[in-house]
């Protein structure tokens, strides 16, 4: 079987429109599929829907915050286990990583996006995914 | 068991083949724990749409199931109403993939609902739902509490990726212990609360009398003793030695006057009570052991090593104090105990004073020994253990136990010990209370990273972020960080790649036992025999 051809789909949840775009465009550039939510909501149906390898989540958001958007991802009975969350944050201090942890985000990107450093990140996590993405 | 449907069997590698001329096949549920036709299978199914159940016969089969993403699992065996709301809902799944966003967020909020995530439990409402015929029919039932009283400590100690863990090995043990032993020949749920307590109802199938109060004694009994092997099994002794059950019961009649709920409720209510009564026994009952086991000097003590990460050299030892009695096993009980009967201080002496007694015939030159000690016991007026060691060898390793309440004077406490030569560990450190600046102000030699930093930090980058940082931030202290909790050579890996020096835990050594009994008879056989063969490992 060719199942490692298919690319992986990764979800990018943003709130701004234009990061959001920029995101998108880069990784499917790279051969990625991407999927695309505007609101914490709309990512968790998405997120059920098509069960994304990879999330790109931002964290400061309107309604949800990332935070509760990653944990209730994290939660997922059938997905939570396997899906990779890079959080998307202006935060950089001990104390916020600490909060990351605890709701069960794998990784991290400071803003303003480094894309270089993004791809990199998106790569190295879905190493750890496995074949079956 | 799904009464408007048609199923049809077929063999595993029959199926995988078959799958595209399946037309009209609703759901497909799999039961093979082979990993290649089931990716097969899943594969296919997703192309065409139909929803992929597997049912799970052990915690690899489970895992394999959510690796390949099947749409749902269960665990094996399971009771028909579980299988069907499966189904159900792998089904439903699939079908309302098309409709409105915000209908779907609600459905997945339900099922959370209905059953708990992480051990797949039933919640409350569905065992009402369940158990409401049966009541009816037998007119009574019996409501058990399991009160599982360690677990938030092991969240505290060990981060909740490994409490998750333990929740779902408890979970399994429970169902299992369940379906196999305990009133076999009646009908009985088991349901989930979320703060960590197991509920199940029993009730007496036709012709069989309720449980007599002796019966669910000995079953409580029973049942703690089983969870407690296989939480050993899987996670290790510090682990099991965390935990406790207490078992309540109580009966329900049924009344048509009363609604259902209520009377359960009630019921459940009387049970947890009942636990919790069993609890203050055991605890007045530990109390009473602490008492004697301060007075026997009946603790033991485990020299866990610390070796450099790149040689795996022995650098020191932490001493670490367990008490002799299966109840006290665990340092934590211990001085949780001690603190609730205001003896911390007395136990605090004694570990400190059997783990210097072991240490003079284990260290070789240039091994240190890391003893704990909390800031509270600096104040301890009889702390006097150390007047006659070299400080030279001796590591304190400050373990916050209790919270330090007067700062200043525990830092002139501090600085005595340091003229002296003595050396400083913090223990936990990015546990989240002990934040960079806190452990710069103690000017530790050592930090030690607490053990949920280190579990499955191969596979998160925000661990090793925070660990990096640590490392980065000792070597400007001029101090040397200490992973402990190593469990996996991917996480020893990941820590020396980071740069940490000095690295602790199961998978390098496994703590080196001294019963008080076995080193008196040591000391007292002869000095020819030196160690007797300790250090051979």
């Amino acid at each position: 079987m060719e199942a490692t051809t298919t690319p992986a789909t990764i979800l990018v949840v943003d709130d701004n429109r234009d990061n959001a775009e920029i995101v998108r465009q880069m990784l499917e550039v790279h051969g990625y599929t991407v999927l695309v939510a505007y609101d914490g909501d709309k990512a968790l149906a998405i997120f059920d829907a098509a069960r994304p390898a990879v999330v790109l989540l931002d964290v400061m958001m309107p309604g949800r915050s990332g935070w509760e958007v990653c944990r209730l991802m994290k939660q997922h009975p059938v997905h939570g286990r396997a899906v990779r969350i890079i959080m998307l944050t202006a935060l950089s201090a001990w104390d916020d990583k600490q909060a990351a942890l605890q709701t069960g985000a794998d990784d991290y990107i400071t803003k303003p996006l480094d894309l270089h450093d993004l791809l990199a990140r998106v790569r190295r996590n879905l190493a750890l995914v496995g074949p079956a993405a | 068991m799904l009464p408007d449907c048609r199923v049809e069997r077929r063999a595993t590698e029959e199926l995988a083949d078959a799958m595209d001329a399946l037309a009209g096949v609703r759901a497909v549920l799999v039961s093979t724990s082979n990993p290649v036709p089931l990716r097969a299978i899943v594969e296919k199914a997703r192309l065409q749409r139909v929803p992929v159940v597997v049912a799970c016969r052990d915690e690899i089969a489970r895992r394999r199931a959510v690796e390949l993403r099947a749409d749902e699992w269960y665990r094996t065996p399971a009771p028909p109403d579980e299988i069907e709301w499966r189904v159900r809902s792998a089904t439903s799944r699939v079908a309302i993939a098309s409709t409105a966003a915000a209908d779907r967020i609600e459905r997945v909020e339900y099922e959370e609902m209905l059953y708990d995530t992480l051990t797949g439990m039933p919640t409350l409402p569905v065992m009402i739902e369940r158990t409401r015929g049966l009541i009816k029919e037998r007119g009574e039932l019996v409501v058990f509490y399991l009160n599982f009283v360690r677990y938030t400590k092991i969240e505290e100690i060990y981060g909740w990726e490994k409490l998750d863990e333990v929740l779902e090995t408890t979970a399994a043990a429970v169902r299992e212990f369940l379906d196999a032993n305990a009133f076999r020949s009646t009908r009985m749920m088991v349901g989930f609360t979320n703060d960590d307590d197991f509920i199940f109802f029993h009730v007496p199938a036709a012709g069989v009398p309720a449980a007599t109060d002796r019966d669910v004694t000995e079953a409580a009994r029973r049942l703690q003793q089983f969870v407690a092997e296989r939480l050993e099994e899987a996670h290790g002794e510090d682990i099991a030695a965390l935990f406790d059950i207490y078992v309540g019961y109580a009966h329900v009649y049924y009344n048509p006057k009363i609604r259902l709920e209520r009377l359960i409720y009630r019921g459940i209510r009387e049970a947890a009570n009942a636990a919790r009564s069993v609890e203050e026994r055991e605890r007045a009952r530990k109390v009473a052991d602490l008492r004697r086991v301060i007075h026997d000097r009946s603790i033991y003590i485990d020299y866990h090593p610390i070796v450099l990460a790149d040689t795996g050299r022995v650098f020191g030892y932490e001493a670490l104090a367990r008490g002799e009695l299966r109840s006290l096993r665990s340092p934590e009980v211990m001085f949780e105990v001690a603190a609730e009967a205001d003896l911390l201080w007395e136990l605090s002496r004694l570990c400190r004073a059997r783990a210097l007694e072991g240490m003079r015939d284990r260290l070789t030159d240039g091994e240190l020994l890391f003893l704990n000690v909390d800031p509270h016991d600096f104040a301890d007026p009889a702390f006097v253990e150390l007047e006659h060691v070299d400080p030279r060898r001796v590591v304190i390793e400050i373990t916050e136990r209790t919270a330090i309440k007067d700062y200043p004077k525990f830092r002139e406490r501090l600085r005595t010990f340091r003229d002296r030569g003595f050396r400083f560990a913090v223990d936990d450190a990015g546990s989240g209370y002990a934040g960079l600046g806190s452990i710069a102000n103690l000017e530790p030699d050592f930090i030690k990273l607490d053990i949920s930093l280190i579990n499955s930090i191969d596979t998160n980058f925000i661990k090793q972020n925070l660990v990096e940082t640590m490392v980065g931030f000792a070597r400007e202290q001029g101090a040397m960080v200490i992973a402990e909790g190593i469990e996996r050579a991917e996480e020893l890996d990941t820590v020396r790649r980071l740069g940490v020096p000095l690295v602790q835990g199961f998978f390098l050594n496994h703590p080196e036992r001294e019963r008080r009994g076995a080193a008196r008879q040591a000391m007292a056989q002869a000095g020819e025999r030196g160690t007797d063969g300790r250090r051979a490992e």
